[in-house]
């Protein structure tokens, strides 16, 4: 039997603010067990809770993002149960008065745009991480009380290919804004996944399966397309889909069971009497909006549009935030967008790579590579000069000081190029008669000489005219 | 003696007394649970070298802070409430952590897991609570001030039956940061004195903006001290009707009727007010099921896992269940259950929410009236200080729901209230109430040294050893 694919993602993603959601501790991913952590982290008895400013900021960015409306009366709630991960044997959440809701999220199906709902948007705080060894548990507070926002979305991705896009691209999202570091593979960004089949074209949902702390794109993808087929096998031999929790197992590709539902948990919500309700005036949302980074869409739109890119170049650009940003900046001095798109994309960062450097480290300033880009592109040099001009930037050099320096300026004066045409061609009778006989790499072999006595300053294309006019004379 | 009468001596000597004679006091009364030595160091300040007993719900950095539970037995905070600090800065000198009802869930102190505190007037009777061991301190002469915390009438209630000045001012006036909570949204820091003025002065001291709690008010404090002034020419002053009439101790009452006559005598004005009596009744269940519901909560931190007395299990669950097992009385456990119970998703409306309007209700009942007047008066209890084994009180009868439980109204409406003695019956005190309008402490004070001046009944104190 053929079926609708029903699927719903529950994205949790920490925040990057310097401190966190409920105390003044701070947070990096790398330090030492326990060292980031205060009296209120480990829920010391008589602490209590204060709200980070810079986090709701955050979220409400997030939220405009992605066009939800926004609650400007922000509260708080309680999520009671006891797990040793979690100190104050409650979460504080926002379970009735999430800070967003009914937003959506566009994705690019095969150049198709398709809209995915999101539900909610709820800011809520961390749990800490638990080590299981033998015969003992080790627990590290650092990450307990880290903001959270989760994203909960409406189930409307039919496909892996379709919840694998709408990830990568609420990555995207968060990254441009930078909201998040959003990393997987470093659990800063955790996705659970509810999935269920229904007969093609029934209207009556079928039984949801929970696919739980998927910590890569590419796994969120197997893990649905594994299920589908699971799930499909059961219903085609007339079994029954459980509720229940599972996981997806990297070695063997499948999804295994967790834990079967027994009924719902009770998590006792009632909200938190330590946090008055906090009115967000409408003026501070506007100016946070007016503050907001511009968002991929937006800039993919504006490359395109404005500076005539490919939609290849422009996806290109967009693949890396700090590329995109790189390449605004270069704008602000060249007009020539699509070299300056090439010259970033791939020659510096191609060279970079080989140096094992990135964008966000590199010392080439983009107003340096926007120089070279103009001088290759005034014929002020070759662009052969270029790269090797670029080269010598990796250690943070002004282009116009090396090409000065190293004497490269490309050479236009048609009556130095055509001196030295006129010894070339003296020196290489043989060549003459190679070209004459029609063997055109003889003309290149030419044009090259004249480079080489000219020590590369020789502009390429006035040398290569010349010879060619000098031959026709002789 | 009281602050002014320590402040004539030496910085270096005012503290002496108490850390001399605490020890002595504590063997008849079992009022403290940690005795703080003095570290002989003074700083100067407004409470200069004053010795202050803290309740063992308040957080000390470095000292044992047990709230009177087996569970935090070996609880040594690492950092200091916000109180702490602020009295530090003052100058004051910290002689004890107070006995107190466990977890401050209880009205008599009879609950504190090192027993009883007893009464400095007759050792056979109750401090009241849950402030008890705070309240005995002061009124036994070994601190001019104890801090303490009032959910209901944690700081009100001792007061009256151990013959003090008992404050809790507006929620959000003191921090409550680092007192070990009880209800989040009906706690409050209160203290006890021994007369008004000083009542003032420690207010100056605690009072303030604390960024680490959220709930703690802008609100600028006033030298309270300093504009105290007794005339009540210009104020209204409310009597509580329904508590008058719900009363049945005619000694009482007769001490209570001498005080509205002093106040009409000094030019205030007085109206009989009675608030809808079905409301009045709801106060203690609408209490009970508030103040147990965030209490389950609160103390779901407290699992063994991180601090305090663990008991051992095979794994992460069991080591908590059987921490909270064996690390909470049963009494505790009783009040966790009923709160749980409130807040199960299919109890909730029927519980928690209803009372929560209930307490909307009682709320804008009282403040309907107060909103147009200065203080809302009262007995602050319907009785002396009832013996230990007292087991007889009809905690269906209007004596009890009305007469006993009035004070919460304060902590329903985060209003500033204050008990103070206004005489004796068989040789024990009585105290009465008033209750003002939120952030008008200085208004509570004016009111309470008038009535301070009418009774006479100015730094009683009961001297045991």
């Amino acid at each position: 039997m053929n079926y609708d694919v029903v699927v719903g993602l529950e994205i949790h993603a920490e925040l990057n603010t310097k401190t966190k959601m409920f105390s003044g501790a701070p947070y990096h991913f790398k330090a030492e067990a326990n060292t980031d952590t205060n009296e209120i982290d480990i829920a010391l008895p008589g602490t209590l809770p204060c709200v980070n400013h810079e986090a709701v900021k955050k979220a409400i960015e997030l939220c405009h993002a992605l066009e939800l409306k926004i609650d400007p009366l922000v509260r708080f709630d309680r999520k009671n149960y006891y797990y040793s991960d979690l100190p104050k044997g409650y979460q504080i959440t926002q379970q009735f008065h999430p800070i967003g809701r009914d937003g959506h999220l566009y994705i690019d199906l095969d150049g198709v745009r398709k809209d995915i709902r999101i539900n909610r948007i709820h800011m809520e705080e961390d749990t800490a991480k638990q080590f299981h060894l033998y015969d003992e548990t080790l627990i590290d507070f650092n990450r307990a009380g880290v903001p959270l926002v989760e994203i909960v979305s409406e189930p409307d991705m039919q496909s892996g290919q379709e919840a694998a896009l709408y990830v990568e691209k609420l990555k995207q999202t968060l990254n441009y804004l930078d909201v998040s570091d959003a990393r997987m593979e470093e659990g800063s960004m955790r996705c659970d996944v509810n999935i269920s089949l229904k007969p093609q074209g029934s209207t009556v949902f079928g039984t949801k399966v929970e696919i739980k702390n998927l910590n890569s794109i590419a796994n969120i993808k197997d893990a649905i397309e594994y299920e589908i087929k699971r799930q499909s096998e059961v219903l085609d031999n007339g079994g029954t889909i459980d509720q229940e929790t599972r996981r997806f197992d990297e070695k063997t590709m499948t999804t295994v069971t967790m834990r079967k539902k027994e009924g719902n948990v009770d998590y006792k919500f009632f909200p938190e009497p330590n946090i008055f309700p906090i009115r967000i005036q409408d003026e501070e949302i506007q100016s946070i909006i007016k503050a907001m980074p511009e968002l991929p869409d937006a800039k993919q739109k504006r490359y395109i549009e404005e500076y005539g890119l490919s939609d290849y170049d422009a996806k290109q650009l967009l693949l890396n935030k700090n590329l995109a940003f790189y390449f605004d900046e270069m704008m602000r001095y060249s007009k020539n967008a699509k070299a300056c798109c090439n010259w970033l994309v791939s020659e510096l960062q191609g060279l970079l790579q080989k140096n094992g450097q990135t964008i966000e480290t590199t010392k080439v300033e983009p107003k340096s590579l926007s120089k070279l880009v103009d001088m290759v592109n005034d014929q002020t040099i070759s662009s052969k000069q270029a790269k090797d001009v670029l080269v010598d930037m990796l250690d943070g050099n002004d282009p116009e000081k090396i090409v000065e320096e190293k004497g490269m300026k490309q050479v236009s004066d048609t009556s130095m190029i055509e001196k030295l045409v006129d010894e070339v061609l003296d020196e290489n009778p043989n060549s003459i008669i190679d070209y004459k006989n029609g063997k055109d790499r003889a003309l290149g072999f030419l044009v090259g000489q004249v480079m080489k006595k000219s020590k590369g300053q020789a502009n390429p294309q006035m040398t290569s005219a010349m010879v060619k006019e000098k031959l026709s004379k002789r | 003696m009281n602050i002014d009468e320590l402040m004539v001596l030496d910085i270096k000597d005012r503290a002496n007394e108490a850390y001399k004679k605490i020890h002595e006091v504590n063997d008849k009364l079992n009022a403290v649970i940690t005795f703080i030595d003095d570290d002989g160091k003074r700083k100067e300040g407004k409470l200069a070298g004053i010795p202050v007993a803290l309740k063992d719900n308040i957080s000390t950095k470095g000292i044992r802070t047990t709230a009177a539970s087996d569970i935090l037995d070996n609880y040594i905070p690492v950092y200091d409430a916000a109180i702490v600090t602020k009295l530090k800065e003052a100058g004051a000198k910290f002689v004890a952590k107070a006995s107190m009802d466990e977890l401050a869930m209880g009205g008599t102190n009879r609950t504190a897991n090192i027993g009883p505190c007893l009464n400095p007037y007759d050792d056979t009777r109750i401090t009241g609570g849950s402030s008890g061991g705070s309240a005995a301190l002061v009124a036994a002469g070994i601190v001019p001030l104890a801090i303490g915390s009032d959910t209901g009438d944690s700081v009100r209630k001792p007061a009256a039956y151990c013959g003090i000045v008992g404050v809790k001012p507006s929620y959000g006036r003191i921090s409550r940061y680092g007192i070990i909570p009880y209800a989040s949204s009906l706690d409050h820091v209160g203290y006890f004195t021994t007369n008004v003025k000083d009542a003032a002065l420690a207010l100056e001291v605690l009072a303030g903006r604390d960024d680490k709690d959220m709930t703690s008010s802008f609100a600028p404090v006033e030298n309270y001290s300093e504009i105290l002034n007794s005339d009540v020419k210009d104020k209204k002053i409310l009597v509580f009707g329904n508590v008058y009439d719900a009363l049945n101790d005619e000694v009482i009452k007769d001490r209570f009727d001498k005080v509205v006559e002093g106040l009409k005598e000094r030019g205030a004005t007085i109206k009989v007010v009675h608030f809808d009596d079905d409301l009045m009744k709801c106060l203690f269940p609408t209490y009970f099921i508030i103040a147990n519901a965030e209490a389950t909560a609160n103390h779901s931190n407290l699992d063994g896992v991180r601090f305090g007395h663990r008991v051992d299990g095979t794994s992460m669950e069991e080591i908590m269940t059987n921490t909270r097992t064996r690390g909470f009385s049963s009494f505790i456990k009783k009040r966790f259950v009923i709160g749980s119970y409130s807040l199960f998703e299919e109890n909730q409306e029927r519980l928690l929410k209803k009372a929560q309007r209930v307490r909307r209700l009682i709320v804008e009942e009282v403040l309907k009236e107060l909103k147009e007047a200065d203080g809302l008066l009262a007995p602050a209890a319907g009785t002396i200080a009832p013996k230990l084994d007292n087991t007889s009180t009809d905690e269906l009868s209007d004596e009890y729901l009305i007469g006993e439980n009035h004070m919460v109204i304060g902590n329903f409406a985060g209003l500033p209230s204050i008990t103070l003695p206004m005489g004796y019956k068989d040789e024990m005190p009585i105290g009465i109430n008033l209750t003002c309008n939120a952030f008008k402490e200085a208004d509570m004070f004016d009111i309470a040294q008038a009535i301070e001046n009418i009774t006479g009944c100015k730094d009683m104190i009961k001297e045991v050893a």
